[in-house]
Protein backbone atom coordinates (compact mmCIF):
# COMPACT_ATOMS: atom_id res chain seq x y z
CA UNK A 1 0.00 0.00 0.00
CA UNK A 2 1.75 3.53 -1.14
CA UNK A 3 1.42 6.28 1.32
CA UNK A 4 0.84 8.68 -1.22
CA UNK A 5 -2.59 10.14 0.06
CA UNK A 6 -1.04 10.22 3.72
CA UNK A 7 -1.12 14.49 4.24
CA UNK A 8 -1.31 15.97 7.46
CA UNK A 9 -1.74 19.50 8.55
CA UNK A 10 1.31 20.43 9.58
CA UNK A 11 3.89 23.32 8.81
CA UNK A 12 6.91 25.19 9.87
CA UNK A 13 7.05 28.32 11.54
CA UNK A 14 8.90 31.10 10.06
CA UNK A 15 8.83 34.71 9.92
CA UNK A 16 6.26 36.44 8.01
CA UNK A 17 7.34 39.28 5.59
CA UNK A 18 4.57 41.72 7.19
CA UNK A 19 5.86 40.96 10.34
CA UNK A 20 8.59 43.53 10.40
CA UNK A 21 8.52 45.81 13.71
CA UNK A 22 9.76 48.72 12.04
CA UNK A 23 10.95 51.70 14.01
CA UNK A 24 7.94 51.83 16.45
CA UNK A 25 9.24 49.47 19.43
CA UNK A 26 9.93 51.33 22.79
CA UNK A 27 12.26 48.92 24.68
CA UNK A 28 13.86 45.84 23.49
CA UNK A 29 14.75 42.68 25.64
CA UNK A 30 18.53 41.89 26.24
CA UNK A 31 19.98 38.75 27.53
CA UNK A 32 23.08 38.59 30.11
CA UNK A 33 24.59 35.34 28.71
CA UNK A 34 26.50 35.23 31.81
CA UNK A 35 23.20 34.46 33.79
CA UNK A 36 21.28 32.58 30.50
CA UNK A 37 21.15 28.94 31.76
CA UNK A 38 19.81 27.87 28.32
CA UNK A 39 16.55 26.89 29.63
CA UNK A 40 14.46 28.01 26.21
CA UNK A 41 11.48 29.06 28.04
CA UNK A 42 12.12 32.38 26.49
CA UNK A 43 11.68 30.51 22.77
CA UNK A 44 8.81 28.86 24.10
CA UNK A 45 6.84 31.65 25.10
CA UNK A 46 8.34 34.19 22.44
CA UNK A 47 4.80 34.99 20.43
CA UNK A 48 6.94 35.95 17.72
CA UNK A 49 9.29 33.77 16.91
CA UNK A 50 12.18 35.99 17.62
CA UNK A 51 13.91 33.75 19.95
CA UNK A 52 16.74 31.69 18.15
CA UNK A 53 18.74 29.12 20.86
CA UNK A 54 22.58 29.32 19.92
CA UNK A 55 25.28 27.81 21.24
CA UNK A 56 23.22 26.41 24.93
CA UNK A 57 22.07 29.99 25.40
CA UNK A 58 19.34 32.03 23.02
CA UNK A 59 19.69 35.23 21.11
CA UNK A 60 16.94 37.36 19.76
CA UNK A 61 15.81 39.07 16.14
CA UNK A 62 15.43 42.30 16.53
CA UNK A 63 14.06 42.48 13.39
CA UNK A 64 10.99 40.94 14.16
CA UNK A 65 10.53 41.67 18.43
CA UNK A 66 7.82 43.82 19.12
CA UNK A 67 9.32 43.92 22.46
CA UNK A 68 6.48 42.58 24.66
CA UNK A 69 8.57 41.36 27.83
CA UNK A 70 7.36 38.36 27.64
CA UNK A 71 10.51 37.06 27.31
CA UNK A 72 12.09 38.73 30.32
CA UNK A 73 8.84 38.02 32.29
CA UNK A 74 9.07 33.98 31.91
CA UNK A 75 12.75 33.83 32.05
CA UNK A 76 13.51 31.65 35.47
CA UNK A 77 17.21 33.39 36.08
CA UNK A 78 16.02 37.32 35.25
CA UNK A 79 18.40 37.35 32.49
CA UNK A 80 16.65 39.02 30.06
CA UNK A 81 15.94 42.63 30.92
CA UNK A 82 14.25 45.22 28.86
CA UNK A 83 16.23 47.82 27.75
CA UNK A 84 14.64 51.60 26.20
CA UNK A 85 15.21 51.67 22.77
CA UNK A 86 16.70 55.00 23.14
CA UNK A 87 19.57 54.16 25.81
CA UNK B 1 -1.35 -15.40 29.65
CA UNK B 2 -3.89 -15.90 32.98
CA UNK B 3 -7.83 -15.75 33.47
CA UNK B 4 -9.69 -13.75 35.55
CA UNK B 5 -13.42 -12.90 36.41
CA UNK B 6 -13.51 -9.14 35.82
CA UNK B 7 -15.65 -6.66 34.90
CA UNK B 8 -15.53 -4.59 31.08
CA UNK B 9 -13.94 -1.44 33.27
CA UNK B 10 -11.54 -3.28 34.80
CA UNK B 11 -10.23 -5.16 31.52
CA UNK B 12 -10.17 -2.05 29.72
CA UNK B 13 -7.66 -0.60 32.31
CA UNK B 14 -5.84 -3.56 32.62
CA UNK B 15 -5.44 -3.28 28.24
CA UNK B 16 -4.33 0.27 28.88
CA UNK B 17 -1.48 -0.55 31.39
CA UNK B 18 -0.13 -3.22 29.60
CA UNK B 19 -0.22 -0.69 26.20
CA UNK B 20 2.09 1.12 28.49
CA UNK B 21 0.48 4.29 28.47
CA UNK B 22 2.63 7.39 29.39
CA UNK B 23 -0.16 10.01 29.82
CA UNK B 24 -4.24 9.87 30.54
CA UNK B 25 -5.83 12.55 31.05
CA UNK B 26 -8.81 11.44 33.66
CA UNK B 27 -12.55 12.78 34.79
CA UNK B 28 -15.43 11.00 36.13
CA UNK B 29 -18.88 10.27 34.09
CA UNK B 30 -20.94 7.16 34.66
CA UNK B 31 -20.42 4.14 33.24
CA UNK B 32 -16.43 4.51 32.63
CA UNK B 33 -15.22 6.11 35.64
CA UNK B 34 -14.40 2.60 36.80
CA UNK B 35 -11.73 2.42 34.62
CA UNK B 36 -9.68 6.04 35.56
CA UNK B 37 -10.79 5.19 39.06
CA UNK B 38 -8.50 1.77 38.36
CA UNK B 39 -5.87 3.66 36.42
CA UNK B 40 -5.38 5.82 39.30
CA UNK B 41 -5.02 3.14 41.78
CA UNK B 42 -2.37 1.25 39.70
CA UNK B 43 -0.36 4.68 39.22
CA UNK B 44 -0.75 4.90 43.09
CA UNK B 45 0.58 1.44 43.85
CA UNK B 46 3.18 2.18 41.13
CA UNK B 47 2.84 -0.36 38.73
CA UNK B 48 1.51 2.15 36.08
CA UNK B 49 4.18 4.06 34.95
CA UNK B 50 2.27 6.89 33.48
CA UNK B 51 1.62 10.90 34.11
CA UNK B 52 -1.98 10.88 35.30
CA UNK B 53 -3.88 14.11 34.88
CA UNK B 54 -6.73 15.33 36.73
CA UNK B 55 -8.83 17.48 34.52
CA UNK B 56 -11.68 19.44 34.92
CA UNK B 57 -14.37 18.98 32.21
CA UNK B 58 -13.78 16.14 29.08
CA UNK B 59 -13.35 19.04 26.59
CA UNK B 60 -9.58 19.31 28.95
CA UNK B 61 -9.17 15.66 29.18
CA UNK B 62 -9.22 15.63 25.20
CA UNK B 63 -7.08 18.37 25.08
CA UNK B 64 -5.15 17.21 27.48
CA UNK B 65 -4.46 13.91 25.91
CA UNK B 66 -3.92 15.88 22.31
CA UNK B 67 -1.35 18.06 23.62
CA UNK B 68 0.76 15.14 24.94
CA UNK B 69 0.40 12.83 21.91
CA UNK B 70 1.43 15.70 19.72
CA UNK B 71 4.62 15.78 21.85
CA UNK B 72 4.97 11.82 20.85
CA UNK B 73 4.22 9.77 23.85
CA UNK B 74 0.81 6.94 23.88
CA UNK B 75 -1.57 8.12 25.28
CA UNK B 76 -5.61 7.29 26.77
CA UNK B 77 -8.54 8.70 28.00
CA UNK B 78 -11.99 7.66 28.33
CA UNK B 79 -15.36 9.05 28.64
CA UNK B 80 -19.49 8.35 27.71
CA UNK B 81 -22.44 10.50 26.88
CA UNK B 82 -22.80 14.16 27.87
CA UNK B 83 -19.25 13.57 28.38
CA UNK B 84 -18.16 12.67 24.90
CA UNK B 85 -20.92 15.51 23.52
CA UNK B 86 -18.86 17.96 25.58
CA UNK B 87 -15.42 17.02 24.57
CA UNK B 88 -17.16 17.15 20.56
CA UNK B 89 -14.97 19.98 19.68
CA UNK B 90 -11.49 17.97 20.95
CA UNK B 91 -12.82 15.04 18.76
CA UNK B 92 -12.92 17.09 15.95
CA UNK B 93 -9.74 18.72 16.61
CA UNK B 94 -7.55 15.32 17.41
CA UNK B 95 -8.89 13.81 14.02
CA UNK B 96 -8.01 16.46 11.86
CA UNK B 97 -4.11 16.88 13.46
CA UNK B 98 -3.99 13.51 12.00
CA UNK B 99 -2.83 12.72 16.13
CA UNK B 100 -2.97 8.87 17.23
CA UNK B 101 -5.05 8.44 20.34
CA UNK B 102 -7.05 6.10 22.20
CA UNK B 103 -10.16 6.72 24.05
CA UNK B 104 -13.17 4.39 25.17
CA UNK B 105 -16.37 5.25 25.70
CA UNK B 106 -18.72 3.48 28.17
CA UNK B 107 -21.96 4.11 26.40
CA UNK B 108 -24.69 5.60 27.67
CA UNK B 109 -28.17 7.53 26.90
CA UNK B 110 -27.77 11.26 26.00
CA UNK B 111 -30.00 14.17 27.75
CA UNK B 112 -32.32 15.37 28.30
CA UNK B 113 -33.82 13.52 30.29
CA UNK B 114 -31.49 12.94 32.78
CA UNK B 115 -30.45 8.53 32.13
CA UNK B 116 -28.07 6.76 33.15
CA UNK B 117 -28.75 3.22 30.95
CA UNK B 118 -27.38 2.08 28.37
CA UNK B 119 -27.66 3.42 24.64
CA UNK B 120 -25.38 3.62 21.32
CA UNK B 121 -26.70 7.37 20.62
CA UNK B 122 -23.81 9.20 22.13
CA UNK B 123 -21.51 6.61 20.45
CA UNK B 124 -22.71 7.26 17.15
CA UNK B 125 -23.19 10.78 17.12
CA UNK B 126 -19.40 10.90 16.66
CA UNK B 127 -19.96 8.95 13.26
CA UNK B 128 -18.54 11.86 11.11
CA UNK B 129 -15.86 12.82 13.05
CA UNK B 130 -12.60 11.17 11.72
CA UNK B 131 -11.86 8.52 14.24
CA UNK B 132 -11.87 4.83 13.74
CA UNK B 133 -14.58 3.27 15.63
CA UNK B 134 -15.26 -0.20 17.40
CA UNK B 135 -17.57 -1.51 19.27
CA UNK B 136 -16.81 -4.61 21.93
CA UNK B 137 -19.60 -7.59 22.81
CA UNK B 138 -17.82 -8.90 25.86
CA UNK B 139 -15.19 -7.79 27.93
CA UNK B 140 -12.40 -9.98 26.35
CA UNK B 141 -13.48 -8.03 22.90
CA UNK B 142 -13.11 -4.94 24.92
CA UNK B 143 -9.32 -5.52 26.06
CA UNK B 144 -8.38 -7.24 22.58
CA UNK B 145 -9.52 -3.90 20.65
CA UNK B 146 -7.86 -1.32 23.41
CA UNK B 147 -4.53 -2.80 22.81
CA UNK B 148 -5.03 -3.17 19.03
CA UNK B 149 -6.36 0.01 18.71
CA UNK B 150 -2.84 1.57 19.84
CA UNK B 151 -1.38 -0.37 17.22
CA UNK B 152 -4.03 0.62 14.52
CA UNK B 153 -4.53 4.35 15.62
CA UNK B 154 -0.20 4.35 15.46
CA UNK B 155 -0.02 2.99 11.92
CA UNK B 156 1.67 5.00 9.26
CA UNK B 157 -1.04 4.03 7.08
CA UNK B 158 -3.74 5.68 9.38
CA UNK B 159 -2.76 8.31 11.85
CA UNK B 160 -5.91 8.67 13.23
CA UNK B 161 -7.23 8.16 16.60
CA UNK B 162 -9.67 5.55 17.64
CA UNK B 163 -12.43 5.26 20.09
CA UNK B 164 -13.78 1.63 21.61
CA UNK B 165 -17.36 1.50 22.64
CA UNK B 166 -18.25 -0.83 25.07
CA UNK B 167 -21.84 -1.22 26.33
CA UNK B 168 -22.24 0.93 29.39
CA UNK B 169 -23.09 -1.40 32.74
CA UNK B 170 -24.18 -4.06 30.43
CA UNK B 171 -19.75 -5.06 29.78
CA UNK B 172 -18.56 -2.22 31.98
CA UNK B 173 -19.64 -3.42 34.93
CA UNK B 174 -20.64 -6.89 34.43
CA UNK B 175 -17.70 -10.11 35.75
CA UNK B 176 -17.16 -12.12 33.21
CA UNK B 177 -14.15 -14.45 32.53
CA UNK B 178 -11.42 -12.94 30.83
CA UNK B 179 -7.84 -14.00 29.14
CA UNK B 180 -5.50 -10.88 30.28
CA UNK B 181 -1.99 -11.46 28.45
CA UNK B 182 1.08 -11.02 29.87
CA UNK B 183 3.09 -8.00 29.70
CA UNK B 184 5.99 -9.84 27.47
CA UNK B 185 3.20 -10.81 25.27
CA UNK B 186 1.77 -7.24 24.43
CA UNK B 187 5.50 -6.00 24.23
CA UNK B 188 5.66 -8.49 21.47
CA UNK B 189 2.76 -7.36 19.75
CA UNK B 190 2.94 -3.55 20.03
CA UNK B 191 6.12 -1.33 19.14
CA UNK B 192 6.47 1.95 20.61
CA UNK B 193 5.18 5.08 19.51
CA UNK B 194 6.26 6.32 16.00
CA UNK B 195 5.25 9.71 14.54
CA UNK B 196 6.67 11.18 11.72
CA UNK B 197 6.20 14.69 13.57
CA UNK B 198 5.84 16.01 17.22
CA UNK B 199 6.14 18.94 19.13
CA UNK B 200 9.76 19.39 19.82
CA UNK B 201 11.59 23.16 20.31
CA UNK B 202 14.59 21.75 18.76
CA UNK B 203 12.53 21.20 15.47
CA UNK B 204 9.41 23.11 15.56
CA UNK B 205 6.35 22.40 13.56
CA UNK B 206 2.91 24.06 13.66
CA UNK B 207 0.13 21.57 13.98
CA UNK B 208 -3.09 22.36 12.77
CA UNK B 209 -2.78 26.08 11.91
CA UNK B 210 -4.84 27.84 9.63
CA UNK B 211 -4.75 26.28 6.19
CA UNK B 212 -6.32 27.50 2.79
CA UNK B 213 -8.94 25.74 1.12
CA UNK B 214 -7.57 23.67 -1.19
CA UNK B 215 -5.02 22.12 1.28
CA UNK B 216 -8.14 21.84 3.73
CA UNK B 217 -9.69 19.63 1.82
CA UNK B 218 -6.89 17.26 0.42
CA UNK B 219 -6.60 16.84 4.19
CA UNK B 220 -10.32 16.10 4.68
CA UNK B 221 -9.77 13.52 1.62
CA UNK B 222 -6.14 11.97 2.65
CA UNK B 223 -8.98 11.38 6.41
CA UNK B 224 -10.78 9.52 4.10
CA UNK B 225 -8.44 7.29 2.14
CA UNK B 226 -6.72 6.46 5.40
CA UNK B 227 -10.34 5.36 7.35
CA UNK B 228 -10.20 3.53 3.78
CA UNK B 229 -7.08 2.16 3.62
CA UNK B 230 -7.42 1.05 7.87
CA UNK B 231 -9.37 -1.95 6.84
CA UNK B 232 -6.60 -4.04 5.61
CA UNK B 233 -4.43 -2.69 8.52
CA UNK B 234 -7.26 -4.15 10.86
CA UNK B 235 -7.32 -7.55 9.59
CA UNK B 236 -3.16 -7.54 9.34
CA UNK B 237 -3.06 -6.03 12.98
CA UNK B 238 -5.90 -8.53 14.32
CA UNK B 239 -4.51 -11.83 12.33
CA UNK B 240 -0.85 -10.65 14.36
CA UNK B 241 -2.91 -10.66 18.12
CA UNK B 242 -4.49 -13.82 17.78
CA UNK B 243 -0.88 -15.06 17.12
CA UNK B 244 0.85 -13.41 19.39
CA UNK B 245 -1.38 -12.23 22.30
CA UNK B 246 -5.20 -14.01 23.13
CA UNK B 247 -5.55 -16.95 20.52
CA UNK B 248 -9.54 -16.85 22.16
CA UNK B 249 -10.81 -14.13 19.86
CA UNK B 250 -11.50 -13.59 16.26
CA UNK B 251 -10.02 -10.96 14.89
CA UNK B 252 -8.58 -11.27 10.86
CA UNK B 253 -11.93 -9.56 9.84
CA UNK B 254 -13.57 -6.39 10.48
CA UNK B 255 -16.99 -7.66 11.63
CA UNK B 256 -18.24 -11.15 12.25
CA UNK B 257 -20.53 -13.55 10.75
CA UNK B 258 -22.41 -16.47 12.54
CA UNK B 259 -24.20 -19.39 10.57
CA UNK B 260 -24.71 -16.89 7.31
CA UNK B 261 -23.11 -18.67 4.90
CA UNK B 262 -26.56 -20.67 3.79
CA UNK B 263 -28.93 -18.31 6.11
CA UNK B 264 -31.67 -17.44 4.01
CA UNK B 265 -32.67 -13.87 6.49
CA UNK B 266 -30.32 -12.33 8.85
CA UNK B 267 -29.99 -10.29 11.92
CA UNK B 268 -27.41 -7.39 11.75
CA UNK B 269 -26.24 -5.66 15.35
CA UNK B 270 -23.37 -4.26 16.97
CA UNK B 271 -22.95 -4.43 20.86
CA UNK B 272 -23.63 -7.32 24.02
CA UNK B 273 -26.99 -8.29 22.98
CA UNK B 274 -25.51 -9.68 19.88
CA UNK B 275 -24.56 -12.57 21.88
CA UNK B 276 -28.18 -12.63 22.93
CA UNK B 277 -29.03 -12.29 19.04
CA UNK B 278 -26.57 -15.17 18.49
CA UNK B 279 -28.78 -17.87 20.82
CA UNK B 280 -31.93 -16.26 18.72
CA UNK B 281 -30.12 -18.05 15.56
CA UNK B 282 -29.57 -20.88 17.21
CA UNK B 283 -33.07 -21.67 18.82
CA UNK B 284 -34.31 -20.37 15.74
CA UNK B 285 -32.07 -23.00 13.47
CA UNK B 286 -32.91 -25.85 15.47
CA UNK B 287 -36.96 -24.35 14.66
CA UNK B 288 -35.54 -25.03 11.16
CA UNK B 289 -35.49 -21.16 10.01
CA UNK B 290 -32.21 -20.58 8.27
CA UNK B 291 -30.64 -17.78 9.90
CA UNK B 292 -28.02 -16.38 10.56
CA UNK B 293 -25.77 -13.22 12.44
CA UNK B 294 -23.44 -10.14 11.24
CA UNK B 295 -22.19 -8.53 14.39
CA UNK B 296 -20.96 -5.07 13.47
CA UNK B 297 -17.56 -4.37 15.03
CA UNK B 298 -16.06 -1.74 13.12
CA UNK B 299 -18.28 1.46 12.76
CA UNK B 300 -15.29 3.26 10.61
CA UNK B 301 -14.55 1.79 8.70
CA UNK B 302 -17.31 0.65 7.23
CA UNK B 303 -16.53 -3.07 5.60
CA UNK B 304 -19.20 -2.33 2.38
CA UNK B 305 -17.30 -5.15 0.22
CA UNK B 306 -18.17 -7.91 3.00
CA UNK B 307 -21.16 -6.46 3.84
CA UNK B 308 -22.09 -6.99 0.06
CA UNK B 309 -20.52 -10.36 0.06
CA UNK B 310 -21.82 -11.67 3.45
CA UNK B 311 -25.55 -10.31 3.34
CA UNK B 312 -26.50 -9.43 -0.58
CA UNK B 313 -28.24 -12.31 -1.11
CA UNK B 314 -30.26 -13.08 1.90
CA UNK B 315 -33.80 -12.62 1.16
CA UNK B 316 -34.57 -10.61 4.63
CA UNK B 317 -32.27 -8.69 6.74
CA UNK B 318 -33.77 -7.08 10.79
CA UNK B 319 -31.23 -4.55 11.91
CA UNK B 320 -31.79 -3.96 15.93
CA UNK B 321 -30.11 -0.51 16.59
CA UNK B 322 -29.28 0.77 20.30
CA UNK B 323 -29.18 4.47 18.49
CA UNK B 324 -31.55 6.49 16.29
CA UNK B 325 -31.06 9.34 14.32
CA UNK B 326 -34.46 11.47 15.26
CA UNK B 327 -37.12 11.28 12.10
CA UNK B 328 -34.75 8.46 9.74
CA UNK B 329 -34.37 5.94 12.13
CA UNK B 330 -31.69 3.80 13.52
CA UNK B 331 -28.00 4.50 11.98
CA UNK B 332 -26.57 0.71 11.83
CA UNK B 333 -30.23 0.61 9.82
CA UNK B 334 -29.22 3.74 7.54
CA UNK B 335 -26.10 2.64 7.20
CA UNK B 336 -26.77 -1.02 6.04
CA UNK B 337 -29.83 0.43 3.88
CA UNK B 338 -27.43 2.58 1.71
CA UNK B 339 -25.07 -0.06 0.97
CA UNK B 340 -27.76 -2.72 0.11
CA UNK B 341 -30.08 -0.72 -1.06
CA UNK B 342 -31.76 -3.36 -3.32
CA UNK B 343 -32.49 -5.80 -0.38
CA UNK B 344 -35.35 -6.17 2.01
CA UNK B 345 -33.71 -4.48 5.43
CA UNK B 346 -35.91 -3.59 8.50
CA UNK B 347 -34.73 -1.93 11.40
CA UNK B 348 -35.79 -2.00 15.00
CA UNK B 349 -34.92 0.82 16.99
CA UNK B 350 -35.16 -0.27 20.73
CA UNK B 351 -33.29 -0.67 23.79
CA UNK B 352 -32.73 3.32 24.28
CA UNK B 353 -32.21 4.69 27.74
CA UNK B 354 -31.28 1.03 29.04
CA UNK B 355 -34.87 -0.75 28.21
CA UNK B 356 -33.75 -3.93 28.79
CA UNK B 357 -34.11 -5.94 25.17
CA UNK B 358 -33.11 -10.01 25.93
CA UNK B 359 -33.21 -12.86 24.07
CA UNK B 360 -37.10 -13.25 24.16
CA UNK B 361 -37.64 -10.25 22.82
CA UNK B 362 -34.85 -10.51 19.60
CA UNK B 363 -36.39 -13.64 19.29
CA UNK B 364 -39.97 -12.43 18.78
CA UNK B 365 -39.16 -9.84 16.41
CA UNK B 366 -37.21 -11.72 14.39
CA UNK B 367 -39.49 -14.29 13.78
CA UNK B 368 -42.27 -11.81 13.17
CA UNK B 369 -40.26 -10.38 10.67
CA UNK B 370 -39.53 -14.13 9.04
CA UNK B 371 -43.40 -14.10 9.00
CA UNK B 372 -43.27 -10.65 6.91
CA UNK B 373 -45.89 -9.27 10.24
CA UNK B 374 -43.08 -6.73 11.20
CA UNK B 375 -44.91 -2.82 10.52
CA UNK B 376 -43.16 -1.13 13.72
CA UNK B 377 -40.03 0.46 13.20
CA UNK B 378 -39.84 0.97 16.86
CA UNK B 379 -40.38 -1.42 19.78
CA UNK B 380 -40.72 -0.98 23.95
CA UNK B 381 -41.91 -3.78 25.59
CA UNK B 382 -44.27 -1.97 27.55
CA UNK B 383 -47.46 0.66 28.00
CA UNK B 384 -45.53 4.21 28.52
CA UNK B 385 -48.06 6.27 30.85
CA UNK B 386 -48.20 9.12 29.46
CA UNK B 387 -47.93 12.63 30.67
CA UNK B 388 -50.72 14.81 30.57
CA UNK B 389 -50.27 17.79 28.64
CA UNK B 390 -51.57 21.55 30.39
CA UNK B 391 -53.46 23.53 28.70
CA UNK B 392 -51.24 26.11 26.55
CA UNK B 393 -51.19 29.36 28.46
CA UNK B 394 -50.20 32.54 26.65
CA UNK B 395 -47.84 34.32 28.43
CA UNK B 396 -49.17 38.14 28.77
Amino acid sequence: MSLNYQFFPVSRPSEGGGGKTGNWRIVRPVVNLNKCIGCKACFLWCPENTIIPTDGKVSINYEYCKGCGVCSNVCPVKAISMVSEND
Amino acid sequence: MISKVISGNEAVALGVKLSRVKVIAIYPITPQTYIIEELAAMRDKGELDAEVIRVESEHSAMAAVYGAASAGVRVYTATASQGLLYMHEMIWWVAGSRIPIVMTVGTRAVGAPWNIWNEHTDFMSERDSGWLMAFASTPQEALDLTIQAFKISEDERVFLPMMVGMDGFILSHTKTRVYIPSQEEVDSFLPSRKQPYVLDPEDPVDIGNMFQPIDYMKLRHSMHLAILNSKEVIREIGKEYEKKVVPVGSYSSLNESYKLDDAEYAIVSMGAWSLDAMQVVDELRNMGVKIGLYRIRYIRPWDEEDIKRKLGDKDGILVFDRSVSFGRGGHLYLELKATLPDVNIKGIVTGLGGVAIGKDVISSLTRKFIEGKTSDEWFYPSEVEKVELRNPRYIK
